[in-house]
């Protein structure tokens, strides 16, 4: 055992000593060269600055996109709408988020930029104007948002329709309205039918918000590579997996709790 | 079953061990040998120094290096990259070869001076420092950070003072953001610089600061980025090539590098790897 560490370590120290040689090259011939290094503690509290943006983007993309995503799967449900709806769904699942997100951000400015040098002004080019002036979070979060709501209403939608249909029928029968067989009967069955589902697009959401960072909302990762392109060292941006890790410890346990709390409901 | 696996690891480690000690030992045995039969050769300095002879007499150029894409670098255990392909086509018109031998950037001009390296060969921007420590080729490429921006807005903005109102994109880290921020701009960090190209497209921001290369192949007739255009360089680099103080070989060197010029050879590697010749 013993054997086994000194030799692990002689390695890391080879490797340290390699890595330190390239490293000042690439300092000369790039002559930049930050002079202070970066400490365990500082690195750890500018990453947890970019986690707050993270945090930020996760909990406003919850927010939003859990209402949305209700109304999405009724509208789906619901005569005359449900093909525009589910094709809708289509396109929001059937692109990648990055791609998405790269659509929302740049689309308004680059169709306000045509409209100018083609002199066309009406009132839809005036608010993309408005909306183009917004900040990269305002992007990412209308991103998102659109994004999981299609997926939650998809969910929302397996959870409803597995309810059985003699329910509904027997609270007609009590002489219940359509809302209260709705929130009453329906939905709190649903909630707790959802719950695992949920929980996995719930935790995929605290890693995407990573991706926000290609329109500029400085996330942890971002910061966490811009270490590398500054000070040339890695070990940040490997650090950034233990934020995620805890987050989604933490969520994993709350969700766990949900559902013992929503156990009394047998269905 | 767990000796066995001791004994491999122990083994592993010594290994590493001596390769790591190994790999200083030889270049430094290397260094020595190199100085004592220069050091004679430095004593019968005259006004010019009669370097060509030299290197015909040796059959070889000794060409320092450091690695650093894309000017000289290894690929399958071989030198590769723009400087090593252009330092090689010159060498065979000298009708020597090339050895490129790994040096420590800071002491480049004592390795130049002692003799162990004939030239300084590895995408070195020339200033004051290197004219007066060496005899310096003429500039074969040039890197620069430029504003690009809307093409009817650049003729109103001649200098980086006017700039000062605009916001610029740059990509994080790069050398465009530190000539953005030490001009004193306000800059916001893309993260890549195609992605900055597009926020001035798309009017995030109002220009851009990004490298000669990638400016001059993204805009202009053909691209989707026909409205912009390139400004002026905020700075400026030129690569050149540094020999030894009143060296005869950067005049012949000059020459060929002409004629490679002129023939296409350096054209065709800028275009390979993605450099800006010096007009």
């Amino acid at each position: 055992m013993i054997i086994l560490v000194i030799s692990v370590t002689s390695f890391a120290v080879c490797g340290q000593g390699q890595t330190k040689s390239t490293m000042k090259i690439i300092n000369n011939s790039a002559k930049v060269a930050e002079d202070d290094s970066p400490t365990f503690v500082s690195v750890t509290v500018k990453l947890a600055e970019g986690f707050l943006r993270t945090l930020e983007l996760f909990g406003l993309t919850l927010l939003f996109a859990i209402p949305l995503g209700l109304i999405f799967s009724l509208l789906s449900m619901t005569k005359g709408v449900k093909y525009i709806m589910r094709v809708f769904i289509w396109i929001i699942r059937g692109t990648p988020l990055m791609l998405q997100l790269i659509i929302i951000y740049y689309g308004p400015g680059l169709i306000v930029k045509w409209a100018e040098r083609n002199e066309v002004s009406n009132f839809m080019i005036d608010f993309l104007g408005k909306l183009n002036s917004m900040g990269a979070m305002t992007f990412a979060v209308i991103a998102f948002v659109i994004n999981y709501s299609c997926y939650f209403s998809e969910i929302f939608r397996g959870g409803i329709e597995s309810i059985p249909q003699g329910q509904k029928e027997a609270g007609q029968v009590l002489g219940l309205t359509k809302s209260q067989i709705f929130f009453r009967i329906t939905l709190i069955q649903v909630v707790k039918r959802i719950v695992p589902p949920m929980s996995n697009e719930i935790i995929t959401l605290v890693k995407d918000t990573s991706l926000a960072r290609i329109i500029t909302v400085y996330e942890i990762i971002f910061l966490g590579q811009k270490f590398i392109k500054l000070n040339g060292i890695i070990w940040p941006l490997f650090y950034t997996g233990v934020f995620y890790l805890a987050f989604s410890g933490l969520l994993t346990l709350i969700f766990g709790f949900i559902e013992k709390k929503l156990d009394y409901i047998k269905c | 079953m767990k000796k066995i696996l001791a004994v491999m690891l122990c083994l592993a480690m010594v290994l590493c061990m001596v390769a790591c000690g190994a790999e200083n030992k030889t270049t430094d045995t290397q260094d020595t040998e190199k100085q004592s039969d220069t050091t004679d050769e430095a004593t019968k300095n005259d006004e010019t120094v009669k370097d060509y002879d030299n290197v015909i007499k040796n059959g070889k150029l000794v060409i320092g290096i450091t690695e650093y894409e894309p000017m000289n670098y290894m690929e399958n255990g071989k030198w590769t990259g723009f400087d090593t392909e252009f330092a090689e086509a010159v060498c065979e018109m000298l009708g020597v070869t090339a050895e490129f031998r790994e040096i420590e950037w800071e002491n480049k001009y004592i390795e130049l001076e002692s003799g162990t390296i004939d030239c300084i060969w590895n995408g070195m921007t020339l200033c004051d420092e290197t004219y007066e420590n060496a005899s310096c080729s003429d500039p074969y490429v040039i890197n620069a950070q430029v504003v690009v921006m809307d093409k009817d807005k650049v003729d109103s903005y001649n200098d980086t003072e006017s700039m000062k109102e605009l916001t610029f994109a740059v990509e994080s880290g790069s050398a465009g953001q530190e000539a953005g921020t030490a001009c004193g701009f306000d800059v916001v960090e893309y993260t890549a610089q195609s992605d900055a190209m597009m926020a001035v497209k798309s009017g995030k921001a109002d220009a851009c600061i990004i490298d000669i290369t990638m400016a001059n192949a993204m805009t202009g007739e053909g691209t989707s980025y026909e409205d912009l255009a390139v400004s002026f360089a905020i700075t400026e680099e030129e690569y050149g090539i540094a020999f030894r103080k009143n060296s005869d070989l950067t005049e012949i060197v000059n020459g060929f590098m002409k004629e490679l010029i002129n023939d296409g050879t350096l054209i065709k590697l800028a275009e390979k790897y993605n450099l800006t010749l010096y007009k």
